[in-house]
């Protein structure tokens, strides 16, 4: 994506953002014991010289013809989106699915995505890496990891 | 007490030997940070705070501040002992502080004399590491006491001159850099006001009362953010690796760079100390003053010794001095010690002129286990640097992952929440796109950092001025603070509406 076409994007996301802040820095009460100076002031402010700012980059990205010396990559989407889409996952599920079962298979898809390999070979490394952390962080260390789902064990 | 005292003290507190083992991991992880490309401190330093958080869990709270600070600084200045090991054997730089190493120390290493090079880095660094830490025993206390006559007003308007100074410098485009200042200040006011208690943009929604975590902007922004680029942009490629050779310098090699390593150690101390101007800043100016100096200036880029011993060196004395605007003022002059003082946050240690007072332990066992630690560095890197090699070949397709994976277990250990993981990739996502276009992300984390400080400080001077703002202007320190932000943001304006060239900071 060109820099100049993401910075006005950008500008008016920060703008809105700015806006969002100090509209709703409104709705914060004013008055504050102890304090001359209330909660909402410096979200107030900030919000402003967010919107001013990004007034200035919007500007910018006009008449800034930036040098995009950027030399054309192969940008590799696919395996982005499939170690995305699993971190995701992994995001939502681990409390299900438990920490070992979950950091698995995690990895192994995220292995695989990356570059096509032996299953035996990632799946070990995957497997081991979840059961050294968790029986370190749980056994060892006595902290806490959602355990096995009740299915499974 | 003198400071000689207090600095016997913090080796008491360094030698116990849960700290010698922290200082050791920490050394020894930097040192992997370092060589590695794509893991820069900062990522380094945020990955292992919720690592370390989990590891100090069952100790007291002060203590278990010390040995996690202790850790987290040794990944920081380790990280800059490594990074010139891939600058030299493989031309690509560690981390963005080792750039200008690889101009001669790869054209050493192509000359046969890499051992020579690795080893000199790792001397210079030594010596100043040591130099940094004398600067910051000698400094430490008097700056402290200074800054404990400060009031709200002048804390306020220093911690304005800090963000100045950092956002001034960040980057292509200081409009950008301010906008992500705000927004870190801004994300910052989420949640429940520490004055006045009240809830503000938490929408009754329970997760939010306690605020963004700092952790999880920090490590989604950065680790992830690094971790999303290289999968989209990384093409495996094998780098031939050059041969390491015999590591030790020679009766020549050592006279030939002691100038080099000592004036990049006294430049690189007060650049560090400088807030906004980093290690990156630090190594580039010691190299152009090295070959301004130099009576033959075209050896430097054929392998000049000198061209590697002096950015070296300041590197290293640069995160030296670095820590002493952390640890006596409490206002962080960059994006990894931004990281360093969110950690001692997140244990109610609040790094500032009363860390001296209040947490003699963690200040000066902290500054006791840097001697040390640069000491195992030395030792580390000088016959293991072999090995540390090998770690440059660590295949991208396991390392990648197992970030995430790391990322995601720390967040989950600290906060025990799945909205947080999702904030994690939600800012992983963000912090990838804002690098990609050039918007530093150290300002964004500086002002998440700073903001509740900034805030209570302005409205307790504020109080005491019944709301009047000529207060900042009135107290002499403040109106001074002040006007050194104006100018820092004013200079470079100024400089480049005249056409000149600033030298901004990479990495922050």
């Amino acid at each position: 994506m060109q820099t100049r076409k993401f910075d006005r994007y950008a500008s008016i996301l920060f703008a809105l953002l700015g806006a969002t802040f100090l509209i709703e820095s409104r709705n914060i009460s004013k008055s504050a014991y102890g304090s001359e100076v209330g909660p909402n002031v410096f979200p107030f402010l900030l919000g402003l010289i967010l919107i001013l700012l990004s007034v200035k980059l919007f500007l910018e990205s006009f008449k800034n013809i930036q040098k995009e010396i950027k030399n054309k990559e192969t940008i590799q989407i696919k395996r982005f989106v499939i170690i995305l889409t699993a971190s995701l996952l992994y995001a939502g599920f681990i409390e299900t699915l438990g920490y070992v079962l979950s950091t698995f298979l995690f990895l192994f898809i995220s292995f695989q995505a990356m570059e096509r390999g032996s299953w035996i070979k990632n799946g070990i490394i995957a497997l081991a890496f979840s059961f050294f952390v968790y029986y370190l962080f749980v056994v060892v260390l006595e902290g806490s990891l959602p355990g096995m789902p009740i299915w499974f064990s | 007490m003198g400071v000689m005292d207090f600095l016997m003290q913090g080796f008491q507190t360094a030698i116990q030997p849960q700290n010698l083992f922290f200082a050791f991991i920490g050394v020894l992880i930097g040192t992997a940070v370092g060589v590695l490309p794509g893991i820069g401190p900062m990522s380094g330093v945020a990955l292992l705070i919720p690592v370390t958080a989990t590891f100090t869990s069952g100790m007291d709270p002060s203590a278990a501040a010390t040995s996690s600070i202790i850790l987290l600084a040794g990944v920081y200045y380790g990280a800059m002992y490594g990074g010139s090991t891939t600058s030299i054997l493989l031309n690509t730089p560690g981390e963005s502080s080792s750039v200008v190493t690889t101009l001669d120390g790869y054209q050493m290493a192509r000359q046969g004399r890499a051992g020579a090079a690795l080893s000199i880095a790792a001397i210079g660094s030594f010596f100043a590491g040591i130099v940094s830490i004398i600067g910051l025993v000698l400094l430490a206390e008097p700056l402290s006491e200074v800054a404990l006559k400060f009031g709200p007003a002048e804390y306020f308007s220093l911690m304005l001159l800090g963000l100045a100074a950092v956002s001034g410098l960040a980057g292509g485009s200081i409009t950008k850099a301010w906008m992500m200042t705000v927004t870190g200040l801004l994300i910052a006011t989420i949640g429940i006001d520490a004055v006045s208690g009240v809830a503000r943009f938490t929408y009754d929604i329970p997760v939010l009362f306690g605020g963004l975590e700092f952790l999880t902007v920090a490590v989604g922004l950065f680790a992830l953010g690094e971790v999303f680029k290289t999968v989209l942009h990384k093409e495996e490629d094998a780098e031939k690796v050059a041969k390491v050779g015999r590591v030790i310098s020679s009766k020549a090699d050592l006279k030939e760079s002691a100038g080099p390593i000592a004036r990049g150690s006294f430049l690189g101390f007060f650049i560090g100390v400088l807030p906004g101007a980093g290690a990156t800043l630090a190594s580039f100016f010691s190299y152009i003053a090295e070959k301004k100096i130099s009576k033959n200036p075209d050896k430097f880029g054929k392998g000049a010794i000198a061209g590697v011993a002096a950015p070296e060196s300041a590197n290293n004395a640069a995160s030296g001095g670095a820590m002493i605007p952390l640890l006596t003022l409490g206002i962080p002059g960059s994006g990894t010690t931004a990281i360093l003082m969110g950690a001692l946050i997140m244990y109610n240690v609040q790094p500032g002129p009363l860390l001296f007072s209040d947490h003699p332990d963690v200040a000066w066992g902290l500054i006791a286990s840097m001697f040390i630690g640069n000491l195992m560095l030395l030792l580390l890197n000088m016959p293991l640097v072999k090995v540390f090699a090998k770690i440059i070949e660590t295949p991208a397709k396991y390392l990648l992952p197992i970030i995430i994976a790391i990322s995601v277990f720390g967040v989950y250990a600290v906060q025990v929440t799945t909205f947080d993981l999702f904030l994690l990739i939600g800012f992983g996502l963000a912090g990838y796109l804002l690098a990609q276009n050039d918007y530093p992300i150290a300002p964004l984390v500086l002002g998440l950092v700073l903001g509740p400080m900034i805030e209570n400080n302005m409205r307790r001077a504020l109080t005491t001025s019944n709301g009047d703002f000529m207060v900042f202007i009135q107290q002499p320190i403040s109106a001074f603070f002040l006007v050194c932000a104006v100018l820092w943001i004013l200079i470079p304006f100024v400089l480049r509406l005249r056409g000149k060239e600033v030298v901004v900071n990479v990495e922050g």
